[in-house]
């Protein structure tokens, strides 16, 4: 963290300022299968994660966020790492898995902002639950 | 054969184009802290040099120092219509507020959630039902801006009951001096550090017991502000053990930084700086403001832009659907600085404070933006914000997951 210009690491800055996977504007431009979502935006975060489902498999995934820098990177690096999992590696993701995967959050941000992986699993369930009444 | 120094060279000038370049920048946060103005960082070069004595000795050295530190003291009364005597240099706003709600430990004080924490925090622990009441209201609001009718909060405080006698405050004390002299209704207390330089401060006129003063927020340094205490009204010292400042406040001078703070208070006086912020400054903010509105769906002001309903060089704009902390730091990536209320930002689990009681609406309190301006701030500077603003909050509110 020394001689650092800017109050997040690099992976960080560069998830922010280029996100990944995210959906911009109309929802009905991304067709998901199942979505989940998470936060209040009272509280200052909220996200929505939108999946795509093949043979169990994320084949893609597109989410939304209000929310603080940290909110926005932390959402874009879990699409990254949820995207091409079957659904239960998927569900095995966590806070600290996005964590590590953006080289460790500041502590007073991990627990407000690194939310998203609630959204991932939330949408999933819904997809289970879908699939098994059709 | 090629020239290493050139190669050196010119790796170096790579480096500083892709390194942050403060000259480039600009700076919309001077109600945070303004940049040091030349004049102090002039005057303090050469009060490093000439008054490095310890300005309470009494050789010829320290005797120089202490001449240094009263005419910054009688430049601050000259410019808030005080005496030289009812100034007490402090290391700050933050403590100039402590010292006065501390003295009244024990005692009713009445403040507002809009002030400044080191206000709010201070009075949680001091509060108390003991007689003469303190009643504290600052001026200007440090977030929007906001120009408080004092009058009222004095016209209030007039009529606020009396102690039976004045002994609570006459009591014997360690620090030497009775504590009073004076019996009366309740005490003022302003913490002035916003309106300082923006607005004309009188603190007679205010009818003020008290008054805070900040250096860093008119160009002087951080470290050092001053405290008014109107002759006869009581002040229990913070910081004991010291001679200084007439036993009210002990510690070694801060004689580089009084200083400073001189100089910044010379040219805000000589400047009529208060006409500066109402002419260009408030040209500035308001035409911000006013493209802002026009330019960018969802915005709306947090701040008053009446001429006297807040100081002529804040401005604070909440955003649908986008969120404070992102937006500053989206700016900040384009070399645009300004703050937020966003709990976020604060490293707080609640979004600010002012902005939760002036609206009760915490998504218009994580969505705001402080923008705050100096003399030094152009048209150019309002240009580069509109040149990216209005994609940035667009971008915002697109991935957002509140529908506009």
């Amino acid at each position: 963290m020394e001689n650092q210009d800017w109050v997040y690491t690099e992976k960080v800055k560069d998830h922010f300022l280029n996100p990944r996977n995210y959906l911009m504007g109309d929802e009905a431009a991304f067709v998901a299968d199942a979505v989940g979502i998470v936060g209040n935006p009272v509280c200052g975060d909220q996200m929505k994660m939108y999946i795509k489902v093949d043979d169990d498999v994320i084949s893609d995934i597109r989410w939304k966020t209000y929310g603080c820098a940290s909110a926005i990177a932390s959402t874009s690096a879990l699409s990254e790492l949820a995207k091409g999992k079957t659904l239960d590696e998927a569900l095995k993701i966590d806070a600290k898995m996005i964590d590590d995967y953006l080289g460790n959050l500041p502590k007073h941000k991990f627990h407000c902002s690194v939310l998203g992986h609630d959204a991932l699993r939330e949408a999933i369930t819904n997809y289970r639950e879908k699939t098994a009444k059709s | 054969m090629v020239n290493i120094n050139y190669i050196h060279s010119f790796i170096i000038a790579l480096l500083s184009i892709v390194e942050y370049n403060l000259d480039i920048m600009v700076y919309l946060d001077f109600a945070a802290t303004a940049p040091l103005i030349a004049d102090a960082r002039r005057a303090m070069r050469e009060a490093e040099e000439k008054f490095y004595a310890n300005a309470s000795a009494l050789h010829t050295p320290g005797h120089l120092a202490m001449n240094e530190v009263e005419k910054a003291r009688e430049l601050l009364a000259q410019v808030i219509n005080a005496e030289p005597e009812e100034i007490i240099f402090t290391s700050g706003a933050s403590e100039s507020n402590n010292t006065v709600i501390r003295t009244f430990e024990g005692h009713q004080i009445e403040t507002s959630p809009l002030e400044h924490h080191s206000i709010i925090e201070a009075a949680k622990v001091c509060h108390g039902d003991k007689l003469p009441k303190l009643y504290s209201y600052m001026l200007a609001n440090n977030e929007t801006g906001e120009i408080l009718d004092l009058e009222a909060i004095k016209k209030k405080s007039a009529k606020s009951q009396a102690p039976e006698s004045s002994e609570l405050f006459d009591a014997k004390n360690d620090w030497g001096k009775p504590l009073v002299t004076e019996r009366r209704g309740a005490y003022l207390h302003s913490d002035l550090t916003q309106a300082l330089g923006k607005i004309p401060v009188d603190v007679k006129k205010l009818g003020l017991d008290y008054a805070t003063f900040s250096a860093h927020k008119i160009g002087g340094p951080i470290g050092v502000g001053a405290l008014y205490v109107r002759r006869g009204v009581p002040l229990k010292p913070l910081i004991i053990g010291g001679n200084q400042e007439n036993k009210r406040r002990g510690g070694t001078y801060n004689t580089v930084g009084i200083v400073g703070f001189g100089a910044a208070l010379s040219k805000l006086w000589t400047e009529k700086s208060w006409e500066i912020y109402d002419t260009k400054v408030r040209k500035l903010r308001d035409n911000l403001a006013n493209r802002i509105l026009r330019e960018i769906p969802g915005s709306s002001l947090n701040t008053d832009l009446t001429r006297g309903k807040s100081l002529p060089n804040i401005l604070n704009v909440s955003f649908r659907a986008a969120e404070g902390e992102s937006i500053q730091l989206y700016l900040d990536a384009e070399g645009i600085v300004v703050s937020t209320g966003s709990a976020c930002a604060a490293g707080d689990t609640k979004p600010s404070h002012v902005l939760m009681a002036k609206t009760g609406d915490a998504e218009v309190a994580h969505s705001s933006i402080r923008f705050s301006f100096g003399p030094e701030n152009s048209a150019t500077d309002i240009e580069k914000v509109m040149a990216v603003l209005p994609g940035i909050i667009d971008r915002l509110q697109k991935i957002s997951t509140i529908k506009m």
